[in-house]
């Protein structure tokens, strides 16, 4: 009974603290969607692979969310067209790479600065390695939810995605068949016809309303994704007890291992997880606590169910494989040569 | 951007039928704000978030209290035109089906409005390993200003302190006046009992335990687990389990009600 209970707790506390980072996290990226002029962000992102995966994972400056936050978005920048080392490299660095995470962390370590900036460091080094090794498959299509696949179209430049709505073999009218899934009504308003050629931008007020609509359709899908994900951690929380993590050791090799481990399980946000790696700072080595806060924002248990919603489950093998093993090297590394 | 069907029958049709949809999400988005609320003004949030960290449900109540009252003017607003027109949306993106995520969000929210979420215990702080815990605070001294009275610090401030400097004789006979709950430590004996709290740093997911032996007066009965006391005594050293620790001796015991925020920060 006392486990069912701090089980519920431990829930509702993952929830309460989640949700205002999964709001402003839909937020931005329905501001994104609707404000932001997808063919400027792309035009401003270098055309080189590396330099795109670098300014991806930089793009968090700009958008300050965690990683329950960041999905939504870098879902949104695969549909408006970005290249995949931009969307790899931001929804891995975001969550770490941005001004308010980058303050926890400096409040929590302060003494030790060089936590601070190697987790930066490190969470760039790893987001970039893994952006290019995907953008070395020139379709990203396969390794994508078939829904998300869909919006984006044949073309980088995403369809209209309202159009799917009504099947264009039930209007009247001449039509022109563009790519596939697509038509243009030739004897539609002149209007219409432009506003179906070039980008639509409707009134102000009309902006903001989809916002809305779009901030709630994501919020309820993205949300109760964020409750699976919080019932799952706070369930392996209370079945699991804290001293088998713990214990698996000091040494510089299984503390990474039991600190990475307890980083997939405690799925806590990237904005306060430096506060919690705090707690363990006297007892784990350096490396560790990095490998932690490194770690733990890209990929976790409560983030994988939301990352489902972008990737198919290959996909999320992959990028767990590849970051948890660049993430231990790098904390490795540290652990051996510095301390 | 979309062209609805300009069908007359169609729009008659739609014309008196509510739009539930909208009437859905507008009850989530209210039953999540009013979950909020009700843990802010029952002072449960306590329980579950580290009270810096409280301006950003009392944010996302606002938000989300806020979308939920929107969407229902504009409900109420476009039924009352006749226009009909149902709520749009820029994509169908679903991993889950729509209902089941609005089914869900919903009876979380309903489940939050009705459940009181309970403090850690003893048993939590024993599963959480509270036996090490003087090894697990980091201390960062210059952010705890001791210079006051000894009984004035709190279970924290000692660990804390004790982890700045461990030697447990350097406290001796300094008055101890903490308050916390009661936990029972395998393998130390009977006149023994651990006064603990849980410290937060963010939330109750990283919640961990501290605590300092008490040695009880000689005759007093040995307290049950939970109980919250407010003890007073002087500090001594004590060998328990083989290691020399500070407790607390001789104390007074006096049974206090569980504060209403039962963890230190």
């Amino acid at each position: 009974m006392t486990q069912l209970n701090n089980g519920i707790t431990l829930f509702f506390s993952l929830l309460v603290e989640a949700m205002p980072f999964l709001l402003l996290g839909v937020m931005f990226s329905s501001v994104l969607l609707l404000f932001v002029d997808e063919q400027k962000l792309l035009a401003v992102i270098p055309k080189n692979v590396v330099l795109a995966a670098l300014a991806g994972s930089l793009i968090g400056f700009l958008f300050p969310v965690c990683e329950c936050g960041n999905i939504p978005v870098a879902r949104r920048l695969l549909t408006k067209g970005a290249p995949t080392a931009v969307a790899i490299g931001f929804l891995l660095a975001a969550p770490t790479v941005n001004p308010v995470v980058f303050w926890a962390t400096w409040i929590a370590f302060r003494d030790q600065p060089e936590i601070v900036f190697l987790r930066v460091g490190f969470t760039l080094i790893v987001a970039v390695t893994i952006a290019l090794i995907f953008s070395a498959q020139a379709d990203v299509r396969p390794f994508l939810q078939e829904n998300l696949t869909r919006m984006m179209g044949p073309e980088p430049v995403a369809a209209a995605p309202a159009e799917a709505e009504i099947s264009p073999l039930l209007r009247s009218g001449t039509f022109l068949m563009q790519s596939p899934g697509q038509v243009l009504q030739l004897d539609a308003p002149p209007a219409q016809v432009l506003a179906q050629v070039a980008v639509a931008t409707p009134p102000m007020v009309t902006r903001l309303r989809m916002m809305v609509d779009n901030m709630v359709l994501e919020l309820r899908e993205l949300g109760a994704v964020l409750v699976i994900g919080s019932a799952i951690a706070a369930f392996v929380q209370v079945a699991v007890p804290r001293e088998v993590i713990l214990g698996l050791g000091q040494g510089p090799v299984t503390s990474i291992v039991a600190m990475m481990a307890l980083a997939w399980v405690v799925s806590i946000c990237s904005t306060v997880d430096s506060f919690f790696a705090l707690s363990f700072a006297s007892t784990f080595t350096s490396g560790s606590l990095l490998a932690f806060l490194v770690f733990g924002p890209m990929i976790d248990l409560k983030n994988i169910s939301l990352l489902l919603t972008v990737f198919k489950g290959r996909a999320i093998l992959y990028l767990f494989v590849l970051a948890a093993q660049l993430v231990f090297l790098l904390a490795l590394v540290m652990n051996l040569y510095t301390s | 951007m979309t062209s609805t069907p300009s069908s007359n029958g169609l729009r008659a049709a739609r014309r008196r039928s509510l739009p539930w949809q909208a009437l859905v999400d507008a009850a989530m988005l209210l039953l999540w704000g009013l979950m909020l609320l009700r843990f802010t003004v029952t002072g449960k949030l306590y329980l579950l978030l580290h009270p810096d960290y409280m301006w950003l449900a009392h944010l996302a109540m606002v938000l989300l209290l806020a979308m939920g009252v929107s969407r229902l003017i504009q409900v109420w607003l476009s039924y009352r035109q006749g226009t009909g027109q149902t709520i749009r949306s820029q994509e169908h993106t679903a991993l889950l089906p729509r209902q089941f995520s609005v089914a869900l969000l919903i009876a979380i929210a309903v489940f939050g409005l009705v459940y009181t979420p309970r403090p850690f215990a003893s048993e939590t702080a024993f599963q959480r390993g509270i036996t090490d815990v003087l090894g697990q605070t980091r201390s960062r001294p210059q952010r705890f200003s001791l210079g006051g009275a000894s009984e004035e610090r709190t279970i924290v401030d000692w660990v804390r302190t004790l982890n700045v400097y461990p030697e447990p004789d350097a406290y001796a006979g300094q008055v101890a006046q903490v308050s916390g709950f009661v936990t029972h430590i395998p393998n130390w004996p009977d006149e023994f009992v651990m006064i603990s709290r849980f410290v937060l740093t963010c939330c109750a997911a990283d919640a961990y335990p501290v605590g300092l032996p008490v040695e009880l007066p000689p005759g007093t009965a040995r307290p049950d687990p939970d109980t919250w006391l407010e003890v007073k005594g002087e500090m001594q050293t004590s060998t328990l389990d083989g290691k020399r620790q500070l407790a607390i001796g001789d104390p007074t015991l006096t049974e206090i009600p569980e504060p209403r925020t039962p963890y230190e920060y």
